[in-house]
């Protein structure tokens, strides 16, 4: 295995893992950047995802034709997104909107106190085992001896990019996004202008989870075993990669995560494994000490 | 002032509630005897193992008849969710119930280190099942009993048997950076650098942690012949798959927290297939003195892992030590216990050396083919 061949493999390991944390963070950002809030949970709808797509594929069997496998991806990738949509919608109207008012230190607790809820409430529907997701999909492997991708890793990236790509579309091209765009600037001219701003942080909630949603069954496809506090560390890895891109922008959760998902994995290949975390928040500290709004900056106007 | 009043009445009538429900209905008097091990989080498979043995063991003592005149046996268990600050909470716990005079704990060796130190404060019988790790022992704490072999003697088996039957001559070695983890891959590496095996590299990696293919690229690019893993099944059966994937040659070589069906299940069968497992002991289907356990323990709770019949045995010594002792007093437990020699277990006779080691010194070697565990030979 050549050295070129190496650095390829870990550029495509850490690709695909970090188009997974850009998925998560894109949920921390936009929520960051509409109430400025940092919401805990989120790592735990995306481990509700995963679960949900469990459900999903136990339900429906696992198919043995290609049309078949790609259909029920599909469905069940819809299912996830639906279920978790619903799920931060219930979490924001419960939890966050009776906090509107309240001081933003009362709202992170309570974001605390939703992901321990969700945690224990999994474990105690799904039992406290790692559970083994089947594979819908076959084991298929393309590349040399040396180098190599799997379906699984470009499907991960694939619907990633294309479902970033729809947000952006989402938030400069249509009504709701432009009214996102006018409440994450200032909500109280946001609601002068006609904007019920209520409703378009409801909207925010449903999306970022919606997405976190996706990146859980896809997470779990990828690892094919799942667990009620996987959404602790990688909701963390995530909401690190939003900081790094530069916390409420959109496309700064998107670099983030994939510059977090490659400093992994070539930390891991070049240093040592046990270093990767030392080296990537060491990395993570430089970035934040020469560029203090992250990589991309936040756009978002100060408020005077 | 009218809302503070209401709150402090809500709280008293709870309040009152819990003393009314503690105060009624008289409960027989009790000895407990204390258990503790991952009951939830990703180990909780083998927990719940090592739970249902002890539980076994329990309930077959009460039927049996009393084995403190007066008194139930009655286990009282904990989850310590395989942290070591978790484990030394509940080990305070049990030891500060007057009721528990023994216990039979903790599964992993980053646990029941803290927590031995608790017991041994309290002067309390404490037996551990599974925790391999040398150094628990050398505390010296004469209150401490290990009904298992321990990894200065898995990892050179290990070695050896990769040295000699699959003429193993560059290794690379991960671990899980626990105090199990780190202390097998150091004696596995200690003894294939004095039997002159090549090693490549020892790594730690994270607990809880999914994604490994960085780190197997790496040991792909180094072409070693054997990848040895000490660590548990979670990241086992990970490291397994993320192999195969990367369709990494090199053989698979792991220790006893990797003996557990769930491994070859989160795996799959297609990844675990010719892996190689030292394990703690020999193949329990194989010893005629467990027979009789393995059966009753399948009928009630189904398919056995590998560590139910270590808590079950543990268990057992700790009733029998309570026997001998014949009062609920945990000194008279401690001297009782050191009476017992020649005890006939489940896994053979066991004695206990000056540091509280069973004198049964045995390394079972597996492989899995077919997606099942398959026995292929044991040291001694």
């Amino acid at each position: 295995m050549s050295a070129g061949d190496l650095f390829l493999q870990q550029v495509i390991n850490g690709l695909t893992i970090g188009s997974v944390y850009a998925l998560i963070a894109l949920g921390y950002t936009m929520v960051y950047g509409i109430i400025q809030l940092i919401n805990f949970a989120h790592g735990e709808v995306f481990m509700v995802g995963a679960y949900l797509g469990l459900a999903a594929i136990l339900g429906f069997g696992v198919s043995h034709s290609a049309a078949g496998s790609v259909a029920l991806l599909l469905v069940v990738l819809a299912l996830a997104a639906g279920g978790c949509s619903f799920l931060g919608l219930m979490i924001e109207r419960v939890a966050y909107r009776p906090l509107r008012r309240a001081p933003k230190l009362s709202v992170l607790i309570t974001a605390i106190g939703v992901s321990f809820f969700l945690q224990n409430a999994v474990m105690l529907s799904f039992g406290p085992l790692d559970r083994y997701i089947p594979p819908i999909l076959p084991v298929v492997r393309w590349g040399n001896g040396s180098v190599g991708v799997t379906l699984m890793q470009v499907i991960i990236f694939a619907v990633s990019v294309s479902l970033m790509v729809g947000l952006q579309l989402v938030i400069y091209a249509t009504p709701m996004g432009r009214a996102m765009r006018a409440t994450a600037q200032d909500p109280l001219a946001a609601r002068l202008m006609g904007i019920s701003v209520d409703k378009v942080i409801a909207v925010t909630f449903a999306i970022g989870s919606a997405l976190a949603g996706v990146g859980g069954v896809l997470f779990g496809l990828y690892y094919s075993t799942i667990n009620f506090h996987d959404g602790y560390l990688t909701g963390l890895k995530a909401f690190t990669a939003a900081v790094l891109g530069g916390i409420g922008n959109i496309p700064g959760a998107m670099v983030g995560g994939l510059v977090l998902g490659l400093l992994e994995g070539l930390s891991a290949g070049y240093f040592s494994t046990q270093w990767k975390n030392v080296v990537t928040f060491l990395i993570l500290v430089l970035v934040l000490l020469f560029r203090p709004r992250g990589l991309l900056g936040e756009r978002v106007a100060e408020r005077v | 002032m009218i809302r503070k009043s209401r709150g402090f009445l809500l709280v008293g009538f709870v309040l009152s509630a819990f003393f009314l429900a503690g105060g009624c209905g008289k409960r027989e008097p009790a000895v407990k005897i204390g258990f503790a091990g991952p009951l939830t989080g990703d180990q909780a498979a083998q927990g719940l193992d090592m739970l249902h043995g002890a539980e076994l063991a329990v309930e077959e003592a009460n039927a049996a008849g009393p084995i403190l005149p007066g008194y139930k046996v009655e286990l009282a268990a904990m989850d310590d969710s395989r942290s070591p600050a978790q484990a030394v909470t509940v080990a305070k716990k049990l030891a500060a119930d007057p009721d528990v005079l023994a216990v039979v704990g903790h599964l992993n060796s980053s646990c029941t280190k803290p927590a031995s130190a608790v017991y041994h404060e309290a002067k309390m019988l404490h037996i551990n099942p599974v925790s391999s790790n040398p150094e628990i022992s050398r505390q010296g704490f004469e209150n401490f009993y290990r009904v298992c072999s321990t990894d200065d003697l898995q990892g050179p088996a290990g070695e050896q048997f990769a040295m000699q039957r699959l003429g193993a001559k560059r290794v690379f070695v991960i671990d899980d950076m626990t105090t199990y983890g780190r202390g097998l891959s150091n004696e596995f590496v200690k003894a294939a650098k004095a039997g002159g095996v090549q090693v490549l590299g020892q790594e730690g990696i994270t607990q809880g942690e999914k994604d490994f293919s960085p780190l197997l690229t790496k040991i792909k690019s180094l072409a070693p012949d054997l990848i040895y893993f000490a660590g548990m099944y979670p990241e086992g059966a990970l490291l397994m798959r993320q192999r195969m994937e990367l369709n990494i040659p090199a053989k698979f070589m792991g220790g006893d927290g990797l003996f557990e069906p769930t491994l070859i299940q989160l795996a799959t069968a297609q990844a675990a297939d010719g892996v190689y497992i030292t394990t703690l002991g020999g193949d329990i289907h194989q010893v005629p003195s467990a027979a009789g356990f393995v059966r009753s323990y399948e009928a009630k709770y189904g398919h056995m892992g590998a560590y139910a019949a270590y808590s079950y045995e543990a268990t057992r010594i700790a009733i029998e030590a309570i026997r001998r002792a014949g009062a609920k007093d945990r000194q008279a437990v401690l001297a009782a216990m050191k009476g017992i020699k020649q005890y006939p277990g489940i896994l053979g006779v066991h004695s206990f050396d000056a540091r509280g080691d069973t004198t049964i010194r045995t390394i079972g070697i597996y492989t899995v083919r077919d997606g099942k565990f398959q026995f292929l030979e044991s040291t001694n």
